[in-house]
């Protein structure tokens, strides 16, 4: 007999831990890069799932706090031995987080949720807002063919391309920009204050890239919105043809990606997003995480968001 | 979850005695944090949609399930307990009249005369086990208890979630969207085992202790203050593997005490 509250992504595969912490530094402003160890966790996770993380012994704050897999650390035999997460000092986990030292523990537990569909893409295409990006270096690699992920490794096709479009609030906030690049990815930035890169939002980018993918039509930042490319036959599905093979997957503050998805949808590409929503127990016990998603029919019910996401068809969120 | 092996137990009887539940240990999972005990009053798929599927799912995972019940207001309590008569798979109910619904403008739960009415009228209405459980938001929760056993509770089960409020005070703004919200987890065990040692003096029934217990001395300070059985409720969310971990730890604190079984601790505070 099955549970009705079950979800595909239960966390029946997760396992409760205390690590030590190896590596805790600074990458951007406000931001730094955990490293513990953990070698079983780090031979099952997936690009896109995520863990629940405490101070070890410490009740304040009480309640664990969801992070992203940002890559897995390999042993010099290749053997996955520690986590990376990459987070933002936005309150009180995340600020004790900082002051963290090599040697110290955390209470860890995962792997969580269902991470991205490893469905091939020509041109992946990662948009991220803020510290949205931490799922993306794993998914790059993996995409790339460069790293293989969970136990037994997942297979996923190699991506012609991939490119990230990278936004923040400025440059100062740009983390983990050398770990991309050197992936070989195709990265562009956008500051709101203009202070690196494009001078505007990370959509923007978006935009710019569908327009450089897609050869027959003009479409730029300004106007695209509004003016998708123009339909050479009136069939919205010739839109499909323009960008073949083309998925965009994304995460970051709620707006972006609603509008992320919206831009997706009008140009009939998928779209998966990564939702944020803020969690307690990260195990599908507390219901303090739902969002509101469309089932075949159209109509919305509340999801858990970590143990049936974080990773969602953007078309099925009830923005 | 996976489960961490089992440690080798002592020779200690672990069972309990709920009026007519029996037990086969002392450590339950309070009622909204298991994602299950949850299903049932208000903002859930409701009575029918439980009894369909989710009661047949939890009779196979091989633990009594008791299944908590709130109504808004004491027909719907009654309406409820008529239900679950005759379905197999519910081993008892517990009625959560420690949420804050209102009747006629009194809490069920804050007031013994309406307290006793709905308790009686659910033992008239069904013939499982029922559990009351309290709110500690009462200035005596003894005689709440004490109106609770009179009229036909089998056990007692304290305490639900306090008020409590949290203020950005920059902002000037609460941080609850309702303003007040409930209190939860180990800020509240000191109310709460105010609450079980005033309770298990005040009736005969035998007391089920909630409110912050994460460790095996938060079980060992219920049992001796008077609960016979626990639940842990928040500790789930930040220690999803330790409701388990307690279980294997209860032998070797009992034996601390020499007892043989859990009933030797029970209510066994020497107060000087
Ligand atoms: C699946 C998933 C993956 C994630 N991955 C990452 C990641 O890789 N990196 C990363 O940096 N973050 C990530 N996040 C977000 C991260 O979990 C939060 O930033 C983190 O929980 C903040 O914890 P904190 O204790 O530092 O902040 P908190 O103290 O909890 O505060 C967080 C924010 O909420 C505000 N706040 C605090 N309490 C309340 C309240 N009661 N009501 C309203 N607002 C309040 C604070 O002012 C602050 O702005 C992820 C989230 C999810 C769901
Ligand atoms: C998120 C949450 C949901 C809860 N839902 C219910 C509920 O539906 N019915 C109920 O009787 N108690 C509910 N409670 C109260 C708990 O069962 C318990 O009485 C209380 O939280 C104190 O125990 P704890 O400190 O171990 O959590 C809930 C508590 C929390 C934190
Ligand atoms: S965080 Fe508790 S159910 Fe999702």
């Amino acid at each position: 007999m099955t549970n009705p509250l079950h979800a595909d992504h239960y966390a029946d595969r997760a396992v409760q831990q205390r690590v030590t912490v190896l590596e805790n530094v600074q990458l951007a402003r406000d931001t730094y890069r955990l490293r513990f160890e953990a070698p079983q966790l780090a031979r099952q996770i997936v690009p896109g799932q995520f863990v629940m993380i405490r101070l070890a012994g410490c009740n304040d704050p009480l309640l664990g706090r969801p992070l992203a897999l940002y890559d897995t650390v390999l042993s010099p035999s290749g053997e996955p031995i520690a986590i990376d997460v990459v987070y933002l000092v936005v309150g009180k986990l995340t600020s004790r987080l900082a002051k963290v030292s090599p040697g110290q523990t955390l209470d860890v537990w995962g792997p969580l949720g269902n991470g991205f569909p490893p469905t091939p893409a020509e041109h992946l295409i990662m948009v991220a807002g803020g510290i949205g990006q931490t799922p993306f270096p794993a998914l790059a690699q993996e995409f790339l063919g460069s790293r293989t992920y969970g136990s037994p490794p997942r297979s996923v096709p190699r991506a012609g391309r991939v490119t990230l479009c990278y936004g923040a609030r400025s440059a100062d906030y740009l983390a983990g920009v050398e770990d991309f690049e050197r992936l070989g990815i195709s990265v562009r930035i956008s500051t709101d204050d203009g202070s690196q890169g494009h001078h505007g939002l990370v959509t923007d980018l978006l935009g710019l890239e569908l327009a450089r993918v897609s050869r027959e039509t003009d479409v730029t930042p300004q106007n695209w919105e509004i003016n998708p490319p123009p339909l050479q036959n009136g069939d919205p599905a010739e839109l499909m043809t323009a960008y073949p093979g083309t998925r965009v997957v994304c995460c970051g503050p709620e707006k972006m990606m609603e509008q992320v998805a919206k831009i997706s949808a009008l140009l009939r590409i998928p779209c998966q997003v990564s939702l944020e929503t803020p969690m307690a127990c990260g195990i599908g016990i507390c219901f303090s995480c739902v969002a509101k998603v469309r089932d075949e029919s159209g109509n919305w019910d509340y999801k858990r968001t970590c143990v049936e996401g974080p990773v969602f068809e953007a078309e099925k969120i009830a923005w | 979850m996976t489960t961490p092996p089992p440690a080798d137990s002592a020779p200690v009887d672990l069972s309990v005695q709920l009026g007519r539940l029996r037990l086969p240990n002392p450590i339950l999972v309070a009622s909204g944090t298991a994602g299950m005990l949850n299903s049932i009053g208000l903002d859930n798929d409701g009575i029918d949609a439980f009894l369909e599927h989710h009661l047949p799912y939890l009779a196979t995972v091989g633990a009594p399930t008791i299944v908590s019940i709130a109504g808004r207001d004491c027909d719907e309590f009654i309406a409820i307990c008529a239900q679950l008569e005759g379905h197999a798979g519910a081993a008892a109910v517990e009625l959560n009249i420690s949420c804050p619904n209102v009747s006629h403008g009194v809490d069920l739960g804050t007031d013994p005369a309406l307290c006793a009415k709905v308790v009686a009228g659910c033992r008239a209405a069904c013939s499982l086990p029922i559990i009351a459980k309290l709110t500690p938001n009462v200035t005596n929760i003894a005689t709440i208890a004490k109106a609770a056993a009179d009229a036909g509770a089998d056990a007692i089960s304290a305490i639900n979630t306090c008020l409590g409020m949290a203020i950005d005070w920059r902002r000037r703004r609460p941080l609850l969207g309702n303003v007040v919200g409930g209190l939860s987890g180990p800020a509240i065990k000191p109310i709460a085992l105010r609450a079980v040692y005033q309770i298990a003096r005040a009736v005969k029934i035998p007391v089920i202790g909630i409110g912050g217990i994460a460790t095996i001395d938060d079980v060992m300070e219920f049992l001796v203050a008077g609960a016979t059985a626990v639940q842990i409720g928040t500790a789930n969310f930040y220690n999803p593997q330790g409701t388990m971990a307690l279980l294997d730890q209860l032998p070797a604190a009992l034996a601390m005490l020499g007892a043989k079984s859990v009933a030797d601790v029970v209510g066994t505070l020497v107060v000087p």
